[in-house]
C-alpha cells in the first residue's frame, strides 16, 4: 500500500511540475530567453489568490485573479525588461542575470509585503482527505491532479490547433523567417510569456493550497522543472510534461530503498548518464 | 580665500569632535541574524526582542545615560554571510559583542570570536556544538541534548518503547537526531526508522509514510521551520503514535491549528508579563512569540552587563563583557538564568498542544 500511495503522490507533484515545466519550455523554446524570474511569478500566484481569498473572494474567482494577476506581470517583465534590453544587443547571458535579479526582487517584496512566514490559505476543505480504495488525498491533490492533466491537454491543444499557438510555432522554429513574413515575432514574446505566466499560476495556486506559501517557495520546482525540459526534450511540450512525472516519481520511490537525503541526488545522477546518452532529449525528434 | 580655508578646517573640526563626542556617548552592539529567506520568520521576532529591550533601556536613560544602539546584519541563516557580516561589526564597527542566531551561521563566527575577543549571546540556536564551540559564546537556553534528555525520559514513562525521528538535514536537525538516536536506545527504546528532510521543505509526506510503515509508538521530530505544513500532514494520515518534538516544534501557527492536538514537545519556559506582552504587541501588531521573548531576556542580561561595566569604569570590551557576565553569574530576567558554564540553567516543561493552546504538563530543570 506504501508503493501505491507513494506512486500516487509522485503523480500529484509530477503533475504539478509538469506544468510548471511545460510554461517553462513554451518561453524558452519560442524567447530562447532562460526565464529564471519565472519561479517568481509562481510564486506570486499563490499570493495573489491568498490575498484574494483573504479579502473574502470565492475560490474559483481568486484562481482567476492569480492567473490574471501572472499574466499581466509576464506580459509586463517580457515588454519593459527583457523586449528593452534585446533593443540594446544584450546577450542571453545578461538578460539572465536580469532575470535572476528579477526573482530576488519579486521575493524579497513578496516577503516584505505578505511576510516570510509560512502562510496556509484559509480554506479548511482543502486539507479535507478523500479516501479511494486505501489511497488517501487531500481535497487539494485531488484538485491538483485534475487541474494539472487539464492544463496540460489544454495547452497542447492551444499549440497545436489554435492560430495563435500556430504562430508561436512557427516564431520558435524561425525568428527569422517569421520576421520577414511579418509574424511579428515580438508580439508573439509578449503573449507566450504572458500566457505561460497565467498557465504556471495554476500549480502556482494549487500546490500551496496543499502545502503552504513561501516567499522562496519557487525556486525548486522550476529548477527540477527546467531538468525536465531539457531531459524531455526542449520545445516538446509532451516531453517535459512526462518527464517531470518521472521525475518526481523517482524521488517519491526512490525513499524506499535509501534515505531522503540521497534522493535529489541520485534522481539528478541518473538523469546525467541518461543526458550522456541523449543530449538533445527523450523526445526531441518529435519537436 | 586662505580664510575660507580656515573656515572649513574650523567647521570640520567641530564636526569631527561633535562625531566623537556623540559616539563616546553611544554604546555600539551587533545582531547578526537571519532576516531574509525561510528563516526570516524567527530572525525578525528575535530582531523585535532585541530592539523592544533597547528601547525601553534607551527610553529610562540607557545604560547610566549612555544610549545602546544594535546594528543588525542579515545572516540568512548562510554561514558564509554571517562570517561576512561579523568581521564587518568588528573590523569596520568595533562592534565587543553581538547577538547572533542558527546554529550553523554561529559555529562559523565562533572561532572568529575567540580569536577577536568578542562575545556572541545566543538565545534561539541549539546545537549541542554550540556548548564548547568558543569561550566567547554564551547560550541562553539549553541545547538540543539537554531537551532530548528530558523527552526521552517522558516518552519512556508513558510506554512509548519504538521510537521514529524525522529530522532535518542541517546542524541542529542531525545535532537533535543524534542526542535522540544515542539516548532513546541506552534508556530501554528502540529506533525503528529515521529520515531527514530538508530546511525549509513543506511536503513531508513520502517521509512520513515511510517512516509510518515502521509502525512505531512514537515519532519525534526536530525540524526548525514548516511545522504548520508537517502537523497537517501527519493528521491527514490519521496516525496511531504518538508526535513529540522540542522547542522547535512550538510555531505559533503550528499550535494554532487544530491539527496538531496531541503533540507534545519539550519547551524551555520562558514567559512575558502580561503587560510586556501588551506593550510589544502594541508596538509591533504581533504577539511576543518565544524568540522574541528569548532575545528580550538575552538583550535584558546585556544591559546588566553593561550597568556594572559602567558603575566598574571598566572600558567596554568583548573580554570585560564576557568576564563580568560570569562574574554576575546569576539574572532573573524574564526568567532565572545561572551560567554554571557557557550554556545557561534554565527551566524546561514538556508541553501538550491542545485546542489552540500550548498546555505545560510537568516542568523540569535540566543538568547542565
Amino acid at each position: 500500500m506504501i508503493l501505491l500511495q507513494l506512486l500516487v503522490n509522485g503523480l500529484v507533484t509530477g503533475c504539478a511540475l509538469g506544468v510548471v515545466a511545460i510554461s517553462f519550455a513554451l518561453i524558452y523554446a519560442t524567447t530562447k530567453i532562460f526565464h529564471v524570474a519565472h519561479a517568481g511569478v509562481y510564486t506570486l500566484a499563490g499570493y495573489a489568490a491568498w490575498w484574494s481569498v483573504s479579502h473574502g473572494v470565492p475560490e474559483p474567482l481568486a484562481l482567476l485573479v492569480a492567473i490574471v494577476v501572472c499574466a499581466a506581470v509576464g506580459a509586463l517583465i517580457q515588454s519593459q525588461l527583457y523586449a528593452r534590453l534585446e533593443r540594446r544587443r544584450a546577450t542571453h547571458l545578461v538578460i539572465l542575470i536580469a532575470s535572476l535579479g528579477l526573482l530576488a526582487v519579486m521575493q524579497n517584496i513578496i516577503a516584505m509585503v505578505f511576510s516570510p512566514d509560512i502562510l496556509q490559505f484559509p480554506i479548511p476543505w482543502s486539507s479535507a482527505t478523500v479516501s479511494v480504495g486505501g489511497i488517501r488525498l487531500t481535497w487539494s491533490q485531488v484538485l491538483t491532479l485534475g487541474c494539472c492533466i487539464a492544463a496540460y491537454g489544454g495547452t497542447v491543444w492551444f499549440a497545436y490547433f489554435t492560430t495563435l499557438g500556430k504562430r508561436i510555432r512557427a516564431v520558435a522554429a524561425n525568428p527569422f523567417l517569421a520576421e520577414i513574413t511579418r509574424l511579428r515575432p515580438h508580439s508573439v514574446y509578449v503573449y507566450v510569456v504572458a500566457i505561460a505566466s497565467a498557465i504556471v499560476a495554476l500549480p502556482g495556486v494549487l500546490v500551496p493550497l496543499d502545502l503552504g506559501l513561501q516567499p522562496y517557495g519557487g525556486i525548486t520546482p522550476l529548477l527540477t522543472a527546467t531538468i525536465a525540459m531539457i531531459a524531455g526534450g526542449v520545445g516538446s511540450i509532451s516531453g517535459a510534461f512526462l518527464l517531470s512525472i518521472v521525475i518526481a516519481e523517482l524521488q517519491n520511490l526512490s525513499l524506499l530503498v535509501m534515505p531522503g537525503e540521497w534522493s535529489i541526488g541520485i534522481t539528478f545522477f541518473i538523469f546525467v548518464i541518461f543526458m550522456l546518452f541523449r543530449p538533445t532529449g527523450l523526445f526531441a525528434a518529435a519537436r | 580665500m586662505p580664510h575660507a580655508i580656515r573656515h572649513a578646517f574650523a567647521a570640520l573640526s567641530i564636526c569631527a569632535c561633535t562625531v566623537g563626542a556623540a559616539q563616546a556617548d553611544t554604546i555600539h552592539l551587533g545582531a547578526v541574524i537571519p532576516l531574509t529567506g525561510p528563516a526570516a520568520v524567527v530572525g525578525n521576532q528575535e530582531m523585535r526582542g532585541i530592539q523592544f529591550a533597547i528601547d525601553e533601556a534607551n527610553a529610562k536613560g540607557g545604560v547610566q545615560g549612555d544610549k545602546v544602539t544594535v546594528q543588525f546584519e542579515d545572516n540568512q541563516a548562510k554561514a558564509d554571510q554571517a562570517v561576512l557580516a561579523f568581521n564587518k561589526l568588528v573590523d569596520l564597527q568595533s562592534i565587543p559583542m553581538m547577538f547572533v542566531g542558527y546554529s550553523g551561521p554561529t559555529l562559523a563566527m565562533a572561532p572568529l570570536a575567540t580569536r577577536k575577543q568578542v562575545l556572541l549571546v545566543n538565545a534561539g540556536a541549539q546545537a549541542d556544538k554550540l556548548s564548547t564551540a568558543s569561550p566567547y559564546l554564551v547560550n541562553t537556553l539549553p541545547s538540543t541534548g539537554d531537551e532530548v534528555k528530558v523527552m526521552v525520559k517522558y516518552l519512556l514513562e508513558q510506554g512509548k518503547k519504538k521510537a521514529a525521528v524525522l529530522y532535518e538535514n542541517d546542524a541542529p536537525g542531525i545535532g537533535g537526531r543524534d542526542d535522540f538516536v544515542a539516548m532513546f536506545p541506552k534508556a530501554g527504546g528502540t529506533i525503528v526508522a529515521q529520515e531527514p528532510v530538508q530546511f525549509g521543505q513543506t511536503d513531508y509526506r513520502p517521509a512520513l509514510l515511510k517512516l509510518a510503515a515502521a509502525k512505531p509508538d512514537v515519532l519525534y521530530v526536530v525540524i526548525t521551520a514548516g511545522m504548520p505544513s508537517l502537523v497537517q500532514q501527519i493528521h491527514q494520515m490519521k496516525p496511531d503514535f504518538l508526535v513529540a518534538g522540542s522547542t522547535f516544534a512550538a510555531d505559533p501557527a503550528a499550535i494554532a491549528d487544530p491539527a496538531s492536538n496531541g503533540l507534545i514537545h519539550t519547551q524551555v519556559q520562558i514567559d512575558a508579563p502580561p503587560e510586556l506582552a501588551v506593550a510589544f504587541k502594541k508596538k509591533y501588531g504581533a504577539d511576543m512569540d518565544f524568540f522574541a521573548r528569548q532575545y528580550y531576556n538575552a538583550a535584558q542580561i546585556m544591559l546588566t552587563v553593561l550597568d556594572k561595566l559602567a558603575t566598574e569604569k571598566k572600558p567596554i570590551t568583548g573580554k570585560n563583557i564576557h568576564d563580568t557576565l560570569f562574574q554576575i553569574h546569576s539574572f532573573h530576567g524574564l526568567i532565572p538564568m545561572v551560567f554554571n558554564t557557557n550554556t545557561a540553567t534554565v527551566p524546561i516543561g514538556i508541553n501538550e498542544m491542545k485546542d489552540g493552546k500550548d498546555i505545560t504538563l510537568k516542568q523540569v530543570t535540566a543538568a547542565q
